[in-house]
């Protein structure tokens, strides 16, 4: 199965997933998934096990930098963290022993959710981060959650309150679920639940998602692995395509505007949506 | 006025002193995430590429499924291919878990009591997948 073409289209393929998923703050998974299952014909439970491993390398090349950068909001991951990795596992127990058209389907609804509520709102970030006024939340203010950040956009440093903790833990343990059932990084519920509902800076939500996503990822990963659906030829090649594509895309994300990151965000939910709900509804015949 | 001025530069010194000291205080955990982030993923890739040397120098084929971790062993001693890929994946994978791990030991050190609750219950939840995993 694996012969030098596939792997070299996969590396190319991961090289792409690295760049968008280090920019947007997702894993990278939902661009490897249908990529290895429709091009390349790899079962669906060995694509999401090779594309947990690819959004692990997503995470850890594109948070290294991000945290040096001091882009990322560490309490807040970790607080966030907790809610993802519970997730994780309970999906991936699930996703061992669920049917293969659940797992379509579900991704579909859940694609389709994101991209809805993306849409719906057109602020930037930066007009959300100064909203003053009442008191923060007992649970922000005893966490410590609000941040501080440094945007190389206009050379500012930024002061943002999180707003809404429980709602994030929420979203974050949906994400997790998400994260361990197909093998995605989860980022598409994590970005827009820390940008809408936290109200953090987009940058900075994009930082501390792809922070996130490496642990949630290990912990489902450790699984899939234990019962042999790592094909390490595949998860070798995509690693080594992430990494070097992660290498590109932290560096876009630290020069770009806040805006033009929301927007692409909200074009990739959109097409994602699309993609997910023509397969859903079998408009590309034979695929479940 | 020329006290007044050597006054001035000795104040402007010692504030310069007190900022370097809270940045590299900051600095010293980010740089110390970085590196276990950034190192992790080099290893990997080396392990990796190692195992892609060894297929090419031996005309073994690449290995379909992941061996667990304690039947590893032979297959690294014998320099394999299926060894080095392996291992190349689960370095990657224990990558992020030693970031947590950092993480726990930098807020005990801070006294944050929340924050080493918090971080405990992720370890532990990673703990619970590796204990699947043996």
């Amino acid at each position: 199965m694996a012969t030098v073409e596939v792997l070299l289209l996969l590396a190319v393929a991961a090289f792409l997933a690295g760049l968008a998923g280090s920019y947007l703050g997702i894993g990278g998974g939902v661009f490897l998934i249908p990529f290895m299952t429709l091009a390349l014909g790899i079962d669906i439970k060995v694509a999401i096990a090779t594309s947990l491993i690819g959004v692990i390398a997503t995470s850890s090349g594109a948070a290294s930098v991000y945290v040096r950068d001091h882009l990322t909001n560490l309490r807040l991951a970790m607080f966030l963290e907790v809610a993802t990795t519970l997730g994780a596992i309970a999906g991936a127990v699930v996703g061992i022993l669920v049917p293969n058209v659940y797992l379509y389907l579900t991704f579909g609804v859940v694609v389709l959710y994101a991209a809805a509520s993306m849409v719906r709102v057109a602020e930037t970030a930066k007009d959300r981060a100064y909203r003053g006024g009442e008191e923060e939340r007992p649970l922000v203010k005893r966490l410590n959650l609000s941040s501080v950040y440094f945007d190389q956009e206009d050379q500012g440093v930024y002061r943002y309150r999180v707003e809404r903790p429980g709602a994030g833990f929420g979203a974050s343990a949906a994400a997790g679920v998400f994260s361990g059932l197909l093998g995605v990084g989860g980022g598409f519920i994590k970005v827009p639940a820390m940008n809408m509902l936290m109200r953090v800076p987009m940058k900075a939500a994009v930082a501390t998602s792809n922070f996130m996503i490496g642990v949630t990822a290990a912990a489902s990963a450790f699984i899939y692995y234990s019962q042999g659906l790592v094909n390490p030829g595949l998860a070798a090649m995509v690693i080594i395509g992430v990494f070097s594509g992660t290498n590109l895309g932290t560096r876009l994300l630290v020069r770009s505007r806040a805006a033009d990151v929301r927007f692409l965000f909200a074009i990739f939910l959109a097409g994602l949506g699309i993609a997910m709900a023509a397969r859903a509804l079998g408009l590309f015949g034979g695929v479940l | 006025m020329i006290t007044a001025r050597a006054r001035l530069r000795v104040v402007q010194s010692r504030i310069a002193a007190l900022r370097r000291a809270v940045l590299t205080e900051v600095e010293d955990l980010n740089r110390l995430i970085y590196h276990i982030l950034r190192g992790g993923v080099v290893v990997s890739v080396a392990f990796l590429l190692f195992g892609f040397i060894l297929a090419g120098l031996t005309g073994l084929p690449l290995p379909e499924h992941s061996t667990p971790p304690r039947s590893l062993g032979p297959l690294l001693i014998h320099f394999t291919p299926a060894g080095f890929l392996n291992l190349g994946v689960l370095v990657l994978i224990f990558t992020p878990v030693a970031r947590v791990l950092l993480s726990l030991l930098s807020f005990a050190e801070e006294r944050d009591r929340a924050y080493v609750l918090m971080t405990a219950i992720v370890l532990t939840n990673l703990l619970i997948s590796v204990v699947v995993l043996a």
